[in-house]
């Protein structure tokens, strides 16, 4: 089984036989070395790794041959629709962007389910994470990967009261990263404290044997905290006190990474105090490797705003050191996380990664300036920790309100979250090992008296799950009406049919967003735009973000509905595509009859990339088949292009425009139309027009002979004029 | 930490240089850790129990339902893994077969007899 570009990912078939499905690979996958020199197209870079086989590449890349070069970073794209089928169709989306990390959010409620979750039941921000669901989705990755070239790390949560079981099914169906911090399950979970570290080290032990990268967890002090910078002490210090433990019970330093997120954002001054920070915890934790997280505790739900934090959370990446950069979709502020921001939060962090290749190389940080301030909070966490084992120890510290307390150390404001040692969930369920305590599987951390004779503890069973994985059993379905299988009836029907609904996350859901700009105040711009999509026959529209353009002039409202209906594939009309003559058919006619026009950008338009796109040899332009051509520049005046056509004996005017504010394209159109007529040269001269937003249908109206709009090609333009010459010579 | 104490401390570290700095924080990290790693160690929870069982080959269900009752009769400290070994070699039976017997509530006054000395019958 194997995926092709052209053809859906089929979730039927990726369902199929997962009762035996075995992971391919198990274990973190870094990037890869560039092969080449680091040579993309004519470009030499720094940073970048090894190409993928198959990509989209940036909007911009059409000007640069396609490349689509990838940095060395890994790139995660975080998915949380609820609906594994659904998910796996973004994570081909994503890995096509250019992302290798996916990261999929568990359901609400997960970490407080005692035990595994099993079958298919659709989540709430996430999925539950069961065996099929994993087990389905790293088989879509698996072929995903090879689709793309490039392996593709699978992460999810060893979290909440479950820890050592979802750390065991990790293990067992290739998982390669996983959030684990005990810490976590104390203070943002309220789950007893004891049972978490216990937990924890039986988890760490399990991800360590499988080579599973390790993420933290003490970003969420940052994404909770009032202020977020006077976390920074705390920061530091729980950072240290899971990788210490993760260390001591056995995790190697190569797979531990912290999560760390720049604490601010604009209006502070953000960048400052930001890259403080980054540099002091890269200092204290040079051994360990970095997940730069974007931050998401500042997020509103305007995408722009989001779209600019991450833009200087990724410089401050690269300007220091990111093994990981994380993505969220930049809707996070309004919690609909949609296919396009997940794409663009990954296309984000591409792009701002690429175009800062090799900055280090002339852009540094001056240490002596910032010296005394990054001492200043190494100080102030290490002083944090000699309070805590003043006050007894971790528990005793979390009894007493340190953790995310708002105050910047040592001010302490009294509002930190606050867990009892023998209470919250889970408490008086941990129990001492007995001396003749016996686990008979390997990978298990604490204390394991082996009975007399016994090497290896799983000796006696003849070997555990992780080394024999036909010992694993596979539990399907245990809820006959929630579940993959119901779901997908749904859709099935409408699939088979060919019939489809806009989509934002969930296959159907028919949802599409418009943006509308009421000239009057918010409160009226609201109702307004909701009456709109009334109107439009829309349902269940919801104003998604507003943006103040003035208080009394204008506001921008975007809005989210579903559209009720259905489209039918089969009934929809393309537009037939132009086909072009062969390379060789061209060049022969210029060759037997050479052929010149002239070229420019027309009117009061300075944009010259597209027409030497269409006219340069380098990027495939006309020039390549032999035709010459005269390049007048740009904002041409319509007299000067005729009058050197006519000068130059050319055979017809490339004319650019790129500009259409009030169709003023349209109206230099119908003037050079116009001036050939009037100049007794309009049959003898093609008039061609080009541009982003031109459209063939409305050139010819005008008066041209052509028109070519975005994505067109020399070849296009090229056979267009020998095409028509062939045709007229034909009717002579 | 009171103020005047946090500034005399802070003074006190400025002589260090950075790499002590850096060595100091680790050094109190460890420390911290100390005892949450021995605890680690001593003690197991019902979800170690059945990650373990998990790895012998049981499901999730079974796991749960073995944990449940080997809890509830005080033996979880022996490991449930070594209770489903000890009675399905008491009994010369596959450890399978008995463990998901044992999930539903039978043989355990056999396990409480084998690991606790404990005739109930």
């Amino acid at each position: 089984m194997s995926l092709e570009s052209t053809k859906k990912l089929d979730v039927d078939d990726i369902l199929t036989d997962l009762a035996h499905y075995r992971p391919k690979r198990k274990g973190w996958h870094w990037r890869e070395a560039h092969p080449n020199g680091k040579q993309e197209g004519s470009y030499q870079y720094e940073e970048i790794s090894k190409p993928l086989s198959q990509s989209v590449p940036l909007p911009a890349g059409r000007y640069f041959d396609h490349i689509d070069p990838q940095p060395q970073e890994i790139i995660t794209a975080e998915i949380a629709s609820g609906r594994f089928e659904d998910d796996i169709r973004r994570m081909r989306m994503a890995a096509w962007h250019g992302a290798d990390h996916i990261m999929v959010i568990r359901t609400l409620g997960q970490s407080h389910f005692d035990g595994l979750i099993e079958g298919t039941p659709e989540g709430t921000g996430g999925v539950p994470i069961t065996r099929k669901e994993v087990r389905a989705t790293r088989k879509a990755l698996d072929l995903i990967e090879e689709e793309v070239g490039r392996p593709i790390n699978f992460h999810s949560y060893v979290s909440g009261i479950a820890g050592p079981e979802v750390a065991v099914l990790f293990a067992e169906e290739g998982v390669n990263g996983a959030h684990q911090d005990p810490q976590y399950n104390v203070l943002y979970r309220g789950i007893n404290p004891i049972r978490s570290f216990v937990d924890a080290a039986v988890a760490k032990t399990l991800m360590a044997s499988a080579d599973i990268l390790q993420i933290d967890g003490a970003h969420n002090a940052n994404a909770s905290s009032k202020v977020a910078w006077k976390v920074m002490p705390e920061l530091l210090v729980q950072h240290a006190i899971n990788s210490a433990f993760s260390v001591r019970v056995g995790m190697d330093k190569s797979l531990i990474s912290l999560s760390t997120v720049p604490p601010m954002t604009s209006p502070s001054p953000s960048f400052r105090l930001n890259f403080v920070y980054a540099l002091t915890i890269r200092e204290l934790f040079k051994e360990f490797r970095f997940r730069a997280q974007m931050n998401t505790r500042y997020i509103e739900s305007d995408l722009f705003d989001a779209t600019r934090i991450h833009v200087l959370d990724a410089v401050l990446s690269r300007l220091t050191q990111a093994d990981i950069q994380s993505t969220i979709t930049p809707d996070e502020g309004r919690n609909v996380p949609w296919h396009i921001n997940s794409i663009r939060g990954v296309e984000t962090a591409k792009h701002t990664l690429v175009a800062m290749d090799g900055m280090k190389k002339y852009i540094g940080p001056k240490t002596e300036v910032l010296k005394d301030e990054m001492r200043d909070l190494k100080i102030r966490a290490i002083l944090y920790m000699e309070d805590i084992l003043e006050n007894g120890g971790y528990f005793e510290a979390v009894e007493k309100g340190f953790f995310v307390d708002s105050g910047y150390f040592p001010e302490r404001n009294g509002d930190g979250i606050t867990r009892k040692k023998d209470g919250e969930l889970g408490a008086g369920t941990v129990v001492p090992r007995e001396t003749d305590y016996y686990a008979p599987v390997c990978h298990h951390y604490g204390y394991n008296a082996l009975p007399p004779g016994v090497e290896r503890a799983c000796d006696p069973i003849g070997g555990c799950t992780l080394d024999h994985p036909e010992k694993i059993q596979f539990v399907d379905e245990l809820d006959e009406n929630d579940n993959v299988d119901v779901r997908r009836a749904t859709v099935r029907e409408s699939e088979s049919k060919g019939m489809l609904k806009p989509e934002v996350e969930w296959k159907n859901d028919g949802i599409i967003q418009l943006d509308i700009t009421i000239p009057d105040n918010p409160d009226i711009a609201e109702a307004a735009a909701l009456e709109i999509a009334n109107r439009l026959g829309l349902e269940e529209p919801t104003v998604i973000s507003k943006t103040i353009l003035h208080p009394a002039e204008a506001t921008y409202v975007e809005i989210k509905a579903r559209v009720p209906f259905f489209v039918d594939r089969s009934a929809l009309r393309l537009p037939e595509k132009n086909v072009t003559l062969s390379e060789e058919e061209i060049t022969r006619y210029v060759h037997e009859n050479p052929l010149r026009v002239v070229a420019g950008t027309v009117g009061n338009d300075e944009h010259s990339v597209g027409i030497r796109e269409i006219l340069d040899i380098k990027h495939g332009g006309i020039e390549k088949f032999g035709i010459k051509y005269t390049y007048l520049g740009t904002s041409v005046p319509v007299e000067k292009m005729i009058d050197a056509a006519i000068e130059t004996n050319s055979k017809a005017i490339l004319c650019s425009m790129i500009i259409t504010h009030n169709d003023v394209h349209i109206e230099e159109m119908r003037k050079i139309h116009q001036l050939c007529i009037e100049k007794g040269v309009r049959d003898r001269l093609l008039l061609i027009a080009g541009g982003t937003q031109i459209k063939n249908e409305t050139a010819v109206q005008a008066g041209m002979d052509a028109g070519f709009g975005r994505g067109t090609k020399g070849i296009d333009v090229a056979s267009f004029i020998v095409k028509t010459f062939q045709r007229k010579k034909a009717g002579d | 930490m009171k103020t005047d104490q946090f500034e005399k401390r802070k003074l006190e570290l400025s002589c260090l240089t950075d790499e002590e700095l850096n060595r100091k924080f680790w050094e109190l990290s460890e420390k911290i850790v100390d005892p949450l790693v021995k605890l680690a160690y001593e003690n197991t929870s019902p979800s170690i129990e059945r990650s373990v069982l998990l790895r012998m080959g049981f499901n999730s269900l079974e796991a749960k339902g073995f944990v449940d009752k080997c809890f509830e009769r005080g033996l979880l400290g022996k490991g449930a893994g070594h209770v489903v070994l000890k009675v399905s070699e008491a009994l010369k039976r596959d450890y399978l077969a008995i463990g998901r017997e044992m999930a539903e509530g039978k043989h355990w006054e056999i396990a409480e007899k084998l690991l606790k000395g404990v005739n109930v019958g």
